[in-house]
């Protein structure tokens, strides 16, 4: 008791530290010990080493799901910092410049947030539908008739579905997060661009983004995390294969798929056999991917630090 | 003065983006409650036409056939059982660490941020045969532990809010003879509340919509949350097309009328978060 009683910071510890050792950090370390098996999760666990690593990188059907899937999440992290972030900064500079309307905007914008997936989902495909698409009726009565089509249907454009669909619900979160980081600038150095004569984007550019690295770094780091992650439009829109020849195809879909298996098209004896061992590698794999770009992160932040 | 009129010209342009951003938003939202109104037939066949009919209809149905708010009560259950566990493991662990000073604080600190760096939704392998384990799976307890453990993000806030109170407080506690418990759910707790309410809009948000989770561990209907049940629907349109529309509305008004009122407060909240964050 007096052990305790002169660590009064144990007793309010433990109950935190039990559930979120056992249900965040032993996950990570189980996975990567499975990473190493040849297991279904049922039948008998054999050793195997690094096979499981040498078959997804060297079996050409892994290789090519696997390298799909990659670029398909990577082209949600370029599309978004090099269209979304820009975006939402100026959205975010006009909502702290207190634009005509913005209390209107910042809820407007706002709102999609609270919308699930499934509905985002589903009122896109109507949208976008070919026959009942409010999308073509629009190009129809701006006469642009010819470019009406099925969207939904096009080979190369579902990832690009994909991201409109994310952005759409994003944008709000990433936007006021930089209208945070803008709120935090101090106004003396914005009273001093404003003496130098500095114009609207000037201020911008030269006073305010160079104040937000950080966070801007921060938001292109949990972007790329978004990214390898992202399961759920994906899954709805595409099924768990991904779509026709897996068009929307993701990393966590693609480890969904091999740990839980695909329902209507197997991909053979040998996956399924070996369902846990090989999701586990590809969520390891993942991991990596995921902890390489932090310690990146980090080390820039850390970097940046210093200089100053 | 020159300054105010070209603020005001380049803001103006730049601001028909946010026009069309928000536009869209209030279309879809319209469009959504407007087509929740039709009946099936009408949707399929007179997509652009003139409404024939208007009506709760479908509404009723979905309350009296479907069951809906059964799914409603699910979600309500999830969120709230978690939102609770969360407050509690997370306001006790950053009260542990923004208060006391001990040895290996710095990595437990470091320890408790690792999840911000690495999703559950990949551990879910693991986590399936644990809850397998322990009998959990389509239970509630499987989808409300797993969420309720990611304190990371609270923790990491409400850690940084206990280390700048003032010590005094504590102090001037612990010699009214007040104890370590007490002093930390009769005062620390309640001075917290601001810091803690906006961790809770931002969680609910995310345990609301949490789409993952729920699908892994409740596989029964009966179990099932509002989002998996939107996707019942809108998986096969030609047949429930109506029950889509209606379930989406019922999935995104309510809560979106929460946020209206309370939208200055869940604003600055998320802000102050992504700051730190």
């Amino acid at each position: 008791m007096s052990f305790l009683a002169k660590r009064p910071f144990l007793l309010f510890l433990l109950p935190g530290f039990i559930i979120y050792s056992l249900f965040v950090v032993y996950p990570i370390v189980a996975a990567a010990s499975i990473s190493f098996f040849r297991w279904n999760g049922i039948g008998p666990k054999t050793f195997v080493g690094l096979d499981n690593y040498i078959e997804l990188f060297t079996s050409s059907e892994m290789m090519s799901q696997f390298s799909n899937a990659l670029l398909n999440s990577l082209q949600i992290f370029v599309l978004t910092v090099l269209i979304l972030i820009p975006v939402q900064i100026i959205a975010a500079y006009l909502i702290y410049n207190q634009v005509k309307g913005y209390k209107f905007f910042r809820v407007a914008v706002f709102s999609p947030q609270f919308i699930s997936t499934p509905v985002i989902v589903f009122i896109f495909m109507l949208l976008l539908d070919g026959n009942v698409g409010v999308f073509n009726k629009l190009l129809e009565w701006i006469g642009l008739g010819e470019y009406v089509r099925p969207w939904l249907g096009l080979p190369g454009y579902g990832m690009n579905i994909v991201w409109l669909m994310m952005s759409w619900s994003g944008f709000g979160v990433g936007m006021i997060f930089f209208l945070g980081a803008m709120k935090m600038i101090s106004k003396e150095s914005l009273e001093a661009g404003y003496l130098d004569g500095a114009g609207f984007w000037k201020r911008l550019f030269s006073i305010i983004l160079p104040q937000m690295k950080i966070t801007i770094l921060n938001m292109i780091l949990i972007t790329y995390i978004v990214s390898m992650t992202v399961f759920d439009f994906n899954y709805i829109l595409g099924g768990v294969s991904g779509g026709v020849d897996h068009d929307v195809d993701v990393m966590a879909l693609l480890f969904y798929r091999i740990a839980f298996g695909e329902s209507r098209n197997p991909l053979g004896g040998n996956i399924s056999e070996n369902s846990m061992g090989l999701g586990s590698t590809v969520a390891c794999v993942l991991f990596l991917l995921i902890f390489v770009m932090s310690m990146l992160q980090v080390w820039l932040t850390y970097r940046r630090r210093e200089e100053v | 003065m020159i300054g105010v009129s070209e603020k005001k010209k380049s803001a103006t342009a730049a601001s028909i983006l946010l026009w069309i951003y928000s536009c869209f938003t209030v279309f879809v939202l319209g469009y959504m409650v407007y087509n929740s109104l039709r009946p099936k037939s009408e949707l399929l066949t007179n997509t652009f036409g003139i409404p024939k009919s208007l009506g709760f209809d479908t509404y009723i149905k979905m309350f009296t056939e479907q069951k809906f708010h059964r799914y409603f009560l699910n979600s309500t259950l999830i969120l709230g059982a978690t939102l609770v566990l969360i407050v509690i493991f997370a306001s006790m662990v950053s009260y542990a660490l923004g208060r006391y000073k001990f040895k290996f604080k710095n990595a437990l600190q470091v320890y408790f941020l690792l999840g911000l760096m690495f999703p559950a939704s990949l551990g879910v392998l693991p986590l399936f045969l644990l809850m397998k384990d322990l009998h959990l799976l389509n239970s509630y307890a499987s989808v409300i532990l797993v969420l309720s453990a990611g304190i990371s993000m609270p923790v990491l806030l409400l850690t940084d809010f206990f280390a700048k109170m003032p010590g005094e407080i504590y102090e001037s506690a612990i010699l009214d003879g007040a104890s370590e418990w007490k002093t930390f759910y009769r005062i620390m707790f309640p001075l917290a509340s601001p810091v803690i309410f906006s961790i809770c809009i931002v969680m609910s948000v995310q345990i609301w919509n949490q789409f993952f989770m729920p699908l892994i561990f409740l596989q029964n209907d009966s179990h099932k949350t509002v989002p998996l049940i939107v996707m019942k629907y809108t998986s096969n349109l030609m047949l429930s097309m109506d029950k889509a529309m209606v379930a989406s509305v019922i999935a995104t008004v309510p809560i979106l009328i929460l946020f209206m009122i309370f939208s200055e407060k869940i604003l600055d909240g998320v802000a102050s978060g992504g700051v730190k964050g």
